[in-house]
């Protein structure tokens, strides 16, 4: 007995244990976690979820925005789309008011069938609340522009001919480069990125206002909208944004100066 | 015939303002599609006047400065000098418009003078005119009237220079007459210096014989406040530049760390943090030092606050109170708080002058083997978008805004070497301003 377990023993060690279904098994799961670390990789980097103060499609540097913002030039080429639309859209109509019910004024009153009538909620006082007030004037501003034949200066430098005259729209002609300082700084203001996406490219907007004396812009409106309320807020906001254009130039004699500028998306 | 002699004075009034009326207003219609270049400006060298010695090297010093701070303003395209006519106009009768705004200078706008150096005073005539506007070209006329000196040809070229960057600008005043504050070893020991904002005519502001740093110049530029190391160990302390020796801060020396002084912009009111409490924490002490007051509460440090200089009312600083320091926002009595970088380890906040954008010093992937590095960054503060400005280029800290919200000035470490940098606030045109030492935490003086 003791020499057959000894010979079965022997037997046992001699004979190769079958290691192919493990060793294949241990393989395909090795090769199953490097599938499953490859995927993760690939996932992850395809979608990042940290975007915080990345706004806009994937992970990569927006740079667009702020690098307009920053008080510096910025080159923007000529828009040569011919399909901005000056075509206003027309104001919404007034909603018409309730018709009130006739009340028959010589009729009796029969006071079994009057009802009676609710105590009346004395109203808590409400503390007023601080609110921005909103734009109450919604007309309709188209038409309202002053006509073509305003003087007015598109960016003439130095073509004038003829002798110098004071006022009456040569201020473009006589002080060129205080164009180009209002073109620029608006510009510099103006961040496209507050602008639906979906707004056509080569919408215009224009924006009407007023610089005192002391450079000083003030009397915002837009004159002619895009259409896209966004591009029209944008551009009003790029106005409002400036501080100062600095003062009216020693030889002019105007007490202000009417600018309408125009925001082609 | 009393009504018409009454009318008589009324309607004589009226026709008097007539012509004022019509001057009253003026049009004009510009917009975003009609070419928005950098103004295109040359610089002729100024026109020698006069047999003095002193007169050659003036004129160098003169025309040097002049060009580079022009060059450096970040709102022109500065024609090179080897592209301009060979002539030096000393007046306007001796310019010759179309020849400046022809090919090859293509100028829009040409700045010329004279100089001349007599009897110990230097005189300068300076014009800014517009190239293409034969009509009415200039666009400035100034006189200058100074000691003879290299120094004051400097300063002369400085004014010069900002009042072009005024007119041209959009009323935003120049820097070339501006100061850098900063910290430099070079002496042995760490104290404040002082330089123009092109890295000229540095010097030593305090001789304290211990660690001094972060220095902060009030906005009216009379005194500076920084940390310095002392025996009851850190304080903010005050140094009057006008008086020339310190001042008294009593809200900065009581107990704990105290440091990072930050002026408001209105100069009456100082942050800094102090960790009198046991952990650092910001305070808002009056310039003069009294009426103190704690504004942030929280449990982790506090550190390195900086106000709004545009609504004085709010306040940035650096948080640890989610583990790695963070820049936050918060109004100035420590209400509104919000966090503004997601991330990684930002530090050394600077609040824009038109109060639009912070910059600051940030290691996206902070972390060991991490990629990047400490870097500037510049974020708007509505969108929390922001714009890298440094990149792979040693260790970048300390950014402060110039006055005219185009520069800044950050101090960079290369291989063991820190030293004070300036830049556009894009990025671009990046300049060492000292060489000398060690120098760090620069800090751009208001005006």
């Amino acid at each position: 007995m003791e020499l057959w377990n000894d010979g079965e023993r022997l037997e046992r060690e001699l004979t190769p244990e079958p290691i192919a279904a493990p060793a294949m098994g241990s393989l395909l799961l090795h090769g199953a976690l490097a599938a499953c670390l490859f995927a993760y990789a690939i996932i992850g980097g395809l979608f990042h979820h940290s975007l915080w103060g990345n706004p806009g499609s994937g992970g990569a540097i927006q740079v667009s925005l702020v690098s307009n913002a920053l008080p510096l030039p910025s080159d923007q080429p000529p828009n040569q789309n011919v399909l901005a639309t000056e075509t206003p859209s027309k104001a919404p109509a007034e909603p018409t008011p309730k018709a009130k019910q006739a009340v028959d004024e010589t009729a009796i009153p029969i006071a079994s069938k009057q009802k009676p009538q609710p105590p009346q909620k004395q109203a808590a006082s409400k503390t007023s609340q601080h609110q921005p007030q909103p734009n109450q004037d919604n007309r309709a501003r188209y038409g309202e522009q002053s006509g073509s034949s305003m003087p007015r200066s598109t960016m003439a430098n130095g073509s004038t001919n003829g002798p110098v005259t004071v006022g009456n729209g040569d201020f473009g002609s006589r002080f060129g480069w205080y164009v180009e300082v209002i073109k620029h700084k608006v510009d510099q203001n103006w961040f496209r990125a507050e602008v639906d996406p979906r707004t056509p490219r080569g919408s215009l907007t224009q924006v009407y206002f007023r610089v005192s004396r002391q450079g000083v812009p003030s009397n915002f409106k837009v004159n002619i909208s895009s259409g896209s309320p966004t591009l029209d807020r944008s551009c009003l906001r790029a106005t409002q944004r400036v501080d100062t254009f600095g003062g009216l130039p020693a030889g002019s004699n105007d007490l202000w100066l009417d600018v309408t500028y125009d925001c082609t998306y | 015939m009393n009504t018409r002699f009454r009318l008589f004075p009324l309607v004589s009034l009226l026709l008097a303002c007539f012509p004022i009326c019509l001057s009253a207003q003026d049009w004009v219609h510009t917009g975003t599609n009609l070419g928005n270049d950098r103004i295109r400006i040359a610089t002729a060298d100024f026109k020698p006047v006069g047999q003095d010695p002193q007169t050659p090297a003036l004129k160098a010093a003169f025309d040097a400065t002049l060009f580079s701070d022009l060059n450096s303003a970040g709102i022109f395209d500065l024609v090179s000098k080897s592209l301009i006519p060979q002539v030096t106009p000393g007046s306007p009768q001796e310019i010759n418009l179309p020849q400046w705004a022809a090919a090859p200078s293509n100028a829009a706008m040409v700045a010329f003078g004279a100089l001349s150096a007599t009897n110990g005073r230097l005189v300068v005539y300076g014009w800014l005119f517009d190239a293409r506007n034969t009509v009415s070209p200039q666009v400035l006329g100034k006189q200058y009237n100074e000691i003879a000196s290299q120094d004051m040809a400097r300063t002369v070229a400085h004014r010069f220079a900002d009042e072009i960057i005024l007119r041209l600008g959009g009323g935003i005043n120049g820097i070339a007459e501006t100061k850098i504050f900063f910290v430099s070893s070079r002496s042995g020991t760490k104290e404040i210096w002082e330089m123009d904002y092109d890295g000229q005519n540095e010097h030593a502001v305090t001789h304290l014989g211990t660690i001094s740093i972060s220095p902060r110049i009030s906005p009216d530029n009379s005194r500076i406040a920084f940390a310095s190391l002392g025996r009851e160990g850190w304080a903010v302390r005050m140094y009057s530049l006008e008086l020339g020796r310190m001042v008294n801060f009593p809200a900065g020396t009581a107990g704990g760390s105290n440091q990072s002084p930050a002026w408001s912009g209105d100069g009456s009111k100082i942050a800094f943090s102090s960790s009198r409490s046991g952990d650092p924490e910001i305070y808002v002490a009056d310039a003069s030092g009294g009426n103190l007051r704690r504004v942030t509460t929280f449990r982790g440090p506090d550190v390195a606050p900086c106000w709004n200089p545009r609504t004085n009312a709010q306040i940035a600083w650096v948080s640890g109170r989610t583990g790695l320091p963070q820049i936050y926002t918060m109004d100035q009595d420590g209400a509104n708080i919000q966090r503004m970088t997601d991330g990684g380890y930002a530090i050394s906040p600077s609040w824009a002058p038109n109060g639009q954008f912070l910059t600051f010093s940030w290691n996206r992937k902070y972390g060991p083997g991490a990629p990047g590095g400490q870097d500037i960054y510049v974020m708007d503060i509505a969108s929390k978008r922001w714009l890298q400005l440094t990149h792979e280029a040693g260790s970048n800290d300390y950014p402060s805004w110039a006055p005219d919200g185009r520069h800044i000035v950050f101090e960079r470490a290369i291989g063991g070497h820190t030293q004070i940098w300036s830049m556009l606030a894009d990025g671009t045109e990046q300049h060492q301003l000292t060489h000398t030492g060690n120098n760090f935490m620069p800090n751009w003086s208001w005006k």
